[in-house]
Formats: structure tokens, sequence, C-alpha cells
């Protein structure tokens, strides 16, 4: 009975939803978008392969890359004195703290610290790309904007999870360190950061992964590289050369996902034996200083592609100032917060539909990806022809998962806006797509990873692969399923702010044309407003998991797996 | 006959090589027999068991159920075989997250459709609830059906596989050491247990309780190294023989 309530509930609030995104069959069906649709697929093959178009692609690939790594490596350098602050147990309660005298000086860094945190949910919540938006009138056309986007908006990323997992580290060692007389900064860097260090780098290697994805759409409001040539190559019906960008940009993002995972496997071994990182830098110092200079190299290379050459332009900052100014005070008459009513009913009603379209795509795709219901089942039949086929088709979806994952939610839309038009549909659409290509991954890599003796139990009692998915791995994986689920649903809901940028419906569409018209202070109540709407269902997200997690498995913060949830790479480190 | 073995050779690749577990096993069970295997661990006992029920091919050799060579067969015909053999595991792996009914009710998959099985993960048919319920009655646990796995005590749990046995209703029992894990008060409450499940049914049962297997089983096969060292009446085990059997493990326990 109150299944069935549960049941209806969610079932009338995803119509409420779909009508909200405007979705309908009919325009999948229009002979007019049926016809985009054809042209587009037709014209994506050949792909591109001139020798004058080549170059473009390359030069698009690496300063995309190049702005993603800038942009990792500012929001790290931004991030760890954020999460240092923001770390409850070093500035505001638990054993550190207990016995000490309250003073002015006390409740200052304690209040610093509620500030950090606050600065790092701030930055997080309004999403790069608007981020970038604002940088790009703020500095001008051209990667730094985008680079800048990058460092604040995975800067609030990373505070929060370095923060978190500073608290989650076991507090023996502090203690001790502390009651003989260290001080904070010093238990910190004694007891603390050894234990985390590991943890910390492998996140921020999860973080690398967004940004490369990240980096790649920030084309979209003016900041060059992938993003920018694909828009440029659909508006232009080059469809071959969009073919070729795709490509690309699968193979980057890929390459990102490869390169991350290596590290993090070696970094992961170190941080058994306590801080391999500093290790790591030291023996780089002494025994690999060739390599080190490749990388320095690399990275210098990387800042270079990332606009940061001839920032100090004359006129810059006092044009910097005029702009925040005008930023002052946020338009708040009734007038205007009427008209954003229904925008901000689109946003909502895109990430929900989005991430049900994601939810049931995405889980149609995990069971023939999760190996051990299809290839590496024993009691398939076996015989050449069979296998093969079963291989293929795990292979199959492995690989469109890995497709829809690959490319952003903005490059969907783009893409989507051929077959349904423009707004929230397509911006919907988009959405579940990407979803679909993460939320599979997540699944299946869950389902692979469950405690398998009561799964064998199951196969010996005589059930079939289906059942032992239906009795066994599910049980025991749902909690995980759900809180990955629940997590992407907060991701898709800051992604569905932004799809209007391109075209997708929602708040993006306000912001876009309040910006391109300078109509700045309304801008900024856009912002406010996307804070208020991100931290709401932060709030609303807490709730719902307080209850099914009460005997949840406790893997990692929540803070560290909704940025797994974001990049949809491999399980928790 | 129920099972048959000829020649069987199991072997496991492992890191450090190829593991053999059991090598030039030759065995007749016939129906309704009590089989007790001993033998040190390491010995293949469970090695065996996996090749009884079907979870295992061997590497070598052929095993029959009812003429049937088990190897050669798949999908529905391996669901069939399957659901008329029950195996009761050394460390019970319930699944943590569903109740002791619904475990209890995992007894059915062997015969349930996909639909049925469906459904009843939701809201299982009142007839199936009945034959589980009444499988943790006789297992003494009806106060916890609505109990999660996980809250479960390792003695109850392994009372809840019983059950599940029992739902199940196969012709042969196969139990790995079921005790292993428990107090010596409740092995010896589990053992009446087991053997009142077991009555009607072929029941083979690896043990390393020495004392319990011969009170209990007229059949003995002894396993050392993957071989059968002796395969006698309850009767005609003598305590040289045992001391053989065992000989390594208790040279390594005092060395």
């Amino acid at each position: 009975m109150k299944r069935a309530l549960l049941v209806g509930a969610i079932a009338a609030a995803l119509v409420v939803c779909a009508i909200g995104a405007q979705v309908q069959t009919s325009p999948l069906f229009d002979p007019a978008n049926l016809r985009a649709v054809g042209a587009f697929v037709r014209g994506l093959f050949p792909p591109d392969l001139s020798p004058a178009f080549l170059p473009v692609v390359a030069r698009a690939t690496l300063r995309t890359l190049g702005v993603a790594v800038a942009g990792t490596v500012l929001s790290m350098a931004l991030g760890l004195p954020l999460g240092i602050l923001g770390t409850a147990s070093l500035w505001r309660r638990g054993p550190l703290l207990e016995g000490e005298r309250q003073s002015l000086g006390r409740a200052a860094l304690a209040a610093a610290s509620l500030v950090a945190r606050g600065l790092s949910r701030f930055l997080r919540a309004v999403p790069e790309l608007v981020w970038a938006l604002f940088f790009v009138v703020g500095f001008g056309l051209g990667p730094l904007p985008g680079t800048l986007a990058l460092a604040v908006s995975y800067a609030g990323v990373l505070g929060r999870v370095y923060a978190d997992l500073f608290e989650a580290v076991p507090p023996g060692p502090i203690v001790a360190l502390h009651a003989s007389g260290a001080t904070r900064l010093q238990a910190f860097a004694a007891g603390i950061w050894p234990q985390a260090a590991g943890s910390v780098a492998a996140y921020s290697l999860y973080s690398f992964e967004c940004c490369v994805r990240s980096a790649a759409v920030l084309g979209f409001v003016g900041a060059g590289g992938i993003g920018a040539e694909i828009n440029l190559s659909m508006r232009l019906f080059e469809y071959g050369q969009v073919t070729t960008l795709l490509a690309a940009l699968v193979l980057l993002v890929l390459g990102a996902d490869a390169f991350s995972r290596a590290l993090r496997g070696r970094f992961q071994r170190n941080a058994v034996h306590g801080s391999g990182l500093l290790r790591d830098a030291l023996e780089l110092r002494s025994a690999r200083r060739g390599l080190g200079l490749v990388w320095l190299a690399l990275l210098l290379f990387a800042f270079q592609q990332a606009g940061f050459v001839g920032i100090a332009a004359a006129g810059l900052w006092p044009h910097l100032g005029r702009f925040a100014a005008q930023l002052f005070p946020p338009d708040l008459s009734p007038a205007f917060l009427a008209t954003l009513v229904t925008p901000l009913w689109q946003t909502v009603a895109i990430s929900v539909v989005g991430t049900a379209i994601g939810i049931a795509l995405g889980s149609v795709l995990a069971l023939p990806a999760t190996s051990t219901l299809l290839v590496a089942d024993p009691d398939r039949r076996r015989g050449l022809p069979a296998r093969a086929l079963r291989v293929a088709i795990h292979g199959a979806a492995r690989a469109s998962l890995a497709v829809l994952r690959s490319i952003p939610e903005l490059v969907w839309v783009l893409l989507c806006i051929l077959a349904v038009g423009l707004g929230p549909f397509a911006g919907a659409l988009a959405l579940g797509l990407h979803t679909a290509g993460v939320l599979g991954k997540l699944y299946a890599e869950t389902l692979e990873e469950v405690p398998p003796a009561p799964v064998e139990e199951l196969r010996a009692i005589g059930a079939g692969a289906l059942q032992r998915l239906l009795w066994g791995m599910w049980p025991q994986a749902r909690e995980t399923l759900a809180s990955y689920t629940l997590l992407r649903w907060e991701t898709n809901l800051r992604v569905s702010t932004v799809v209007g940028l391109v075209g997708g419906g929602g708040l993006g569409l306000a912001l876009y044309n309040d910006v391109q018209l300078a109509f700045y202070d309304r801008a900024a109540t856009l912002v406010l407003l996307i804070y208020l709407l991100v931290a709401a269902t932060d709030a609303l997200a807490d709730r719902l998991r307080r209850r099914p997690t009460a005997r949840g498995i406790a893997l990692a913060p929540e803070s560290a797996l909704a940025l797994i949830a974001e990049s949809g790479s491999a399980a928790a480190p | 006959m129920s099972f048959e073995l000829r020649e069987v050779a199991l072997v496991y690749p492992s890191r450090a090589g190829a593991v053999r577990a059991l090598d030039g096993v030759t065995l007749a069970i016939a129906g309704g027999e009590r089989v007790a295997l001993l033998g040190p661990s390491g010995a293949g006992k469970s090695s065996l068991l996996k090749l009884f029920n079907a979870t295992a091919r061997p590497t070598a050799g052929a095993i029959r159920f009812e003429g049937r060579r088990l190897a050669a067969l798949a999908g529905s015909d391996l669901r069939a075989v399957r659901r008329r053999i029950g195996t009761v595991f050394q460390q019970p792996s319930l699944v943590p997250s569903l109740t002791a009914l619904q475990n209890a009710l995992c007894g059915h998959l062997g015969s349930w459709s996909l639909a049925r099985s469906l459904r009843a993960l939701l809201a299982a048919a009142p007839s199936d609830t009945r034959v589980a319920l009444a499988a943790l009655k006789t297992v003494g646990l009806l106060d916890k059906a609505a109990a999660r796995a996980d809250e479960l005590s390792g003695g109850q749990q392994q009372r809840v596989a019983i059950a599940r046995v029992l739902v199940q209703d196969p012709e042969v029992v196969l139990t790995d050491e079921p005790f292993a894990s428990l107090d010596p008060g409740l092995t010896a409450q589990l053992a009446d247990l087991l053997l009142h499940v077991a009555q009607g049914r072929t029941l083979i049962a690896a043990l390393h309780d020495v004392e319990l297997a011969l009170a209990h089983f007229p059949r003995i096969v002894g396993l050392r190294g993957g071989r059968v060292a002796f395969d006698a009446k309850a009767a005609e085990v003598s305590p040289q023989m045992l001391r053989e059997l065992y000989a390594h493990e208790a040279r390594g326990a005092v060395g």
C-alpha cells in the first residue's frame, strides 16, 4: 500500500515534469526534423580528414586539453586552502578543540572556516559555464576566461572534497600530535595530510576528468577549443567536420580517463604505505629530475594554451572593476522576478526528465555491459559462435556507454535540437543521453562489484542469470545505485540551468540574453537564483539520503561520491 | 545410482601456477545414501561438493548425475539439475539486505519463471510464502521472518540457509562443513536439524568433526591431497586410518 502510493507519487511527478519539459513524441516524427536528422546522419560520413581541417582539430584539442590541465592545477591550488580552512575537525569541533579556552581568535577561525565551506559551496553551485559567461565579459574572448571558470568552479568542488577527506581521517595521531604541543597547522601537516594524501590525489584526478569534458563545452560561450569548433561546424552544416571533432573529443575524454586511472592506481598503492605523494615528490627530485622537467614543460605549455600570456593587458583591471560594479545591486523587481517563474520550473523539469531518461536508457545498457551477467557467466552455452556473440554484445554496450558519456551534455543539446527543435525537450533529451552513459557505466560497475558469495549460492540453487540479478545482485547494490542516481540528479540540476545557453530551454537562455544585452544586474539575480535552487536540492537530497543510508555502505564522503557521479569514472578509490 | 565420478580432476588456475584440487577421483554414490567426506583442509572436500552441485566443471574425467554428464549441461537443463541438489555452505552467504523470509523464498528460484521471480520480489504468492514460513518454523526462526539477514547471528543465518534448502526440497543435500564457525552446543543442535531435514534425501556432508561423522554417517570417504584415501563403512574406519588421513596436519600443527 505504502509502496503503491510512492510509485504513484513518483509517476505523477514524472508526468508533471514531462509536461514542464515539453516532452512530446510528435517532434520526433516530424518530417522536417526527420529530414534534418537524416541530413545530419548522412553528412557525418565521411568524416572530414582533409589536410586543411586536421590542423584545426589538433589545435582545438590541444587548447581544450591545455585549458583542462591549467584549470585543474589552479583549482587544486585554490581548493587546498579552502579545504584546509573548511575542515571542521581542525577549526570548529572535535577532539582537537575540546578543552581549549574560548577566545576571540578561536571564534574568528571557526567563522572563517564556515565561510570557506560556504564559499566552496557557492563556487560549485554556480555552473562553470555561467562563470565562463561572466569571465568572458570581464576578460574578453579566448581560453583564459574558460580556464578561470574551471579553476573557480572546481576549486569549489575540491574545497569540499578535500575538507571531507581531511575530516574522515582517523583522529588518533592528530590528537596525539596536538597533545604534544603541535599547532593545528603542524597537526595537519604531520597527522592529516599523510593519511589523506592518497585520496586527495585520486579525487583530484577524478576532477581532472570532469575538467576535460567541461573544457570542451566552454567554447560555447567564447572560450575556444573543441566545443567552439563543433558549434561552428554545426552552424555551417559541415557535419563531416563534426564527426572528426566528436571523434577527437571522445578520444580526448577516454584518454584523460585512462591517464587518470593509471595514476590513481599508482597513488593508491603508495597510499597504503603512508604519504606516497611526498615520497613521490622526493624521488622525482633526486632520481627522475629529467622526467620532472618534461612534466614542468608540459605544464607551462598547458598554461600557455590556456591563455596565460599577456594577462597584464592595459586597462584590464579598471574594466573588471566596472563590470563587477554593474552586477550590484541585483535586479529584484517583482516584474523581473515574475518572468523567471517559467524558466525556473522548466529547469527543474529538464533535470528530472533528463535523469529519468538517463536511468531508463542507462539501465538497459548497463545489463549487457555487466561482465558477470554476460561474458563471465560460466553457465552460458559454450561454443565459439555463442561466445563471440556475447562478447560482441558486451563490447557494443560498453562502447555505447563510453560514447554517450564522453560527449558532454551541451554538445548533445546541439545534436538533439536537430531532432526535436529548440526548447526544453532538446535539453532534457541531451541531459538524458549523457546521463545514460554515466549512470549506465556506474550501474554496471556497481553490479560487477557486488559481493559474489550470496550470488553464487543462488546459482547453486538453480537461479538463472536474471534471477541472480533480481534476487542476489540488485538487493546488494540498490543502496549504492540509488545514491549514485540521486547524486547524478543533483549534477543534472546544475547542468539544466545552462542547457539554455545553446537552446535547450530553462534559465540558461534568460541568463545568456541578459549577459549579451549587458543587463548585468539581472544576470546577478539569475546567479543568485541558480545558487538557491542548487542549495535547495542539496538539502532535499540530503534528507532523501538520510533514510536509506542508515545502514548504507559508507564508501567515501558524499562530496567525493558526487565527483564520481559527475565523472562517471571507475568506482571509489 | 545418484552420482558417478570417473577419474575426475579439478585444476584451478592461480597466480602461483595451477592448483590441483582433485586428482583421479573415482566414486559412486547411490540415491538415499548418507556419506561424510573427511580430510584435512585443502584435501579437496569443497571442490568435490562444487562438482556435485554443478557449479564447477571437472578439468578431466566425468561426473554424472543419474547417468547425465553434468559438464555437458547448460542453460535450463543445468538449472533443472541444480534445482534437485541443495547446498548448505560453510559460511552461509545469505543476501544481506533481504529478510529471512525472502532468503528462504530463494529456495524457489530454481523452479520459478523469471516473471514469477520478479513478482515475488515485490510480493510473493501466498502458496510460496506458506512453504517458506513453514520452513522457517521447522528451523525455529518464525519470529525472525521479517528480520534482515545481516541482523541475524551466525547460527541463525545457518538455520535460514537450511530453511532455504527445505523450500528448495531437493533430492540431494550437500553440506560443506556447516558447523565450522559455530560453538559446540549450537553444532549439536544444528546437526540434528540438518539430519532431520535430510531424511529421505541423499546427504553428502564435508565435515571436520570426526565423531559426528562416525556417529551419523554409515559411509565415510577420506580425502587427502585431492585423492580418495579410503572409502569405507563407518564401522570399518580405524583410528589408524584417521591418523594417516590427518597425519600431515597434526605434524604441521605441532611444528
